[in-house]
């Protein structure tokens, strides 16, 4: 009878420790991990829009654009090559938009343009990031044999179209578009790192428009957020509510607010967790391999090749250190201002990801 | 004699008199104010409701509705649609960039028409454009004039019915209406 109970134990325990099973066992705490996420952080920022834009801005915006640099410097080559001119573009493209950006509120605070020629300023600059855009999927094409991506030139001509008719509503719609970047990286990311994840994680991703819909359907009749002071004002523009005077505010900023901690959660938490990048030089699969502590920049390629920059890299890497305790102390300080000055130069970051996006299409 | 210098003594004084007031600083001209003309701002429906219970006339206006009649008169009185027609530096550029884009996507049509896939899209992108001038054609149809909801306003008020139907609220100059503030007019016409 021991005996008996010893052997089906014994069966038991290596059914359950079998691959097939532990493979099983994953998916499903990946996927209810993801379900979870998405539903507390719906729950969240639909409670307390306001209050959870100012937290999470607060402590995680320095910090996931210095993980989106490390992961960036992690997918960058030691030489361009056959890339050459697609990074030369990028990079001559997210410097002068990045500067020029910047420029528009230091001209406006010095008057020098009337009031009416503002849109015409906003959409000349949407232009020039569609068309910079355009050019990099049509470089990236001609960079993939097989692949015709010049169908990127009409579609970017056509989006600039709507953008001249209202500059306003496309700048807007960059606010929303931006975070859901980040789950396009980690979709990506999940076929070259755990492709059988990537099933359950696209299933996972039907679940993002039925909780949108469901926020904007509780949300949409209820009252406007109180925007009495500078800081709530400033919140709710950047959600839209000035320009969707319709929509109420209190929908909005939950929006913006849920798919901003899902952005966090993909750069902060996500990627990294699942994100054992190696060489292929290492023959252990990938699952098997060992996860690189964060703070280990000699272990990027760029850093570890023979022909590489690891005293940049980590330059690189400690001045972002650096700046991210600086926005935590403006934080501190004066948290209205400090979040005024972070979203305009956080552009560079929004228009780092459209290359390295690109990259890994 | 003597007539003759009373007459001239007259045209003298007269004459003076004309130079006299050429002198005068002349009064400078106010421009005179062009008569305000009314702005539609924003339109919406009106419910008439007779209430036998109410000791007063109301005015009930929703939470949207107002929120739509504070943007648009921050907005320059002007909605999005009218800004986008007002602004014809900006219609025209993003003709320009229409007219580019339709002749690269038909380039690249003309370029790739070879596989059955790129033929479904092609197919999918005629669709499209059936589907929008269709669209066009049937927003084109518009319904009846306003004027057709409210004839049955005096019958309703005399059942103590409601009666609804589209309303446009319009800006006007002060005193224009009289002294009331508010003043409503209504498309009925006597039979």
């Amino acid at each position: 009878m021991e005996r008996t109970a010893n052997i089906e134990s014994a069966a038991w325990r290596e059914d359950i420790c079998s691959p097939a099973v532990n493979r099983q066992l994953s998916l499903r705490v990946f996927a209810v991990t993801l379900i979870l996420c998405a539903c507390f952080s719906a729950l969240f920022a639909s409670w307390l829009p306001l209050q959870f834009s100012i937290v999470t801005v607060f402590l995680f915006a320095g910090p996931h654009n210095w993980f989106e640099l490390r992961y960036f410097l992690t997918r960058l080559p030691v030489r361009f090559g056959k890339s050459r001119n697609f990074f030369l573009t990028a990079f001559a493209g997210i410097g002068f938009l990045t500067v020029s950006y910047i420029a528009l509120p230091v001209l406006y605070s010095f008057n020098l343009f009337p009031d009416h020629l503002w849109p015409t300023l906003l959409a000349s600059w949407n232009s020039l990031l569609l068309l910079w855009i355009g050019m990099l999927v049509w470089l990236r094409g001609k960079n993939k044999r097989g692949k015709d991506w010049s169908l990127a030139v009409p579609v970017a001509l056509s989006l600039c179209a709507l953008n001249w008719l209202a500059p306003e509503f496309f700048s807007l719609a960059i606010v929303y578009a931006h975070p859901l970047v980040a789950l396009w990286f980690f979709d990506r990311h999940l076929a070259r790192t755990r492709p059988q994840w990537l099933g359950v994680y696209r299933r996972c991703l039907c679940l993002l428009p039925l909780l949108l819909v469901g926020m904007f359907w509780q949300l949409s009749r209820s009252t406007a957020l109180p925007d009495d002071n500078g800081l709530f004002w400033r919140i709710t523009q950047h959600a839209g509510a000035q320009l969707l005077p319709n929509v109420s505010s209190h929908a909005l900023v939950t929006t913006h607010v849920f798919l901003e901690m899902l952005h966090y959660g993909v750069w902060l938490v996500a990627l990294p967790l699942i994100a054992p990048l190696r060489k292929t030089d290492d023959e252990r699969p990938l699952t098997t391999r060992k996860r690189e502590a964060i703070w280990r920049f000699q272990s990027l390629p760029v850093a570890r090749h023979p022909r590489g920059f690891p005293r940049l890299v980590t330059t690189a890497l400690a001045l972002g250190v650096f700046f991210v305790a600086i926005l935590w102390f403006g934080f501190s300080v004066d948290y209205t201002t400090t979040r005024d000055v972070y979203f305009t130069v956080a552009i560079a970051h929004v228009l780092a990801e459209a290359p390295f996006l690109l990259k890994v299409l | 004699m003597k007539h003759f210098c009373r007459l001239g003594a007259l045209c003298l004084l007269l004459a003076l008199a004309i130079t006299a007031y050429a002198d005068i600083a002349k009064p400078k001209e106010k421009p005179s104010p062009s008569p305000q003309l009314p702005k539609i701002v924003l339109h919406t429906r009106l419910v008439v409701v007779p209430d036998n219970k109410a000791w007063e006339a109301k005015l009930q206006i929703s939470q949207s509705s107002l929120q739509e009649l504070r943007a648009a008169l921050g907005n320059g009185n002007e909605s999005t649609a009218q800004r986008i027609t007002r602004s014809s530096t900006r219609t025209i550029i993003a003709g320009v960039f229409m007219f580019l884009s339709l002749s690269f996507a038909g380039v690249w049509l003309a370029r790739s028409m070879q596989t059955r896939g790129q033929k479904a899209v092609a197919a999918l992108l005629f669709a499209t454009a059936v589907i929008g001038a269709a669209a066009i054609i049937a927003q084109a149809n518009a319904g009846p004039p306003g004027s057709y909801y409210w004839k049955k306003l005096p019958q309703n008020l005399t059942k103590g019915a409601p009666t609804s139907g589209g309303l446009d609220i319009e800006i006007v100059a002060d005193g224009d209406i009289g002294s009331s503030g508010v003043q409503l007019i209504l498309p009925i016409k006597p039979d």
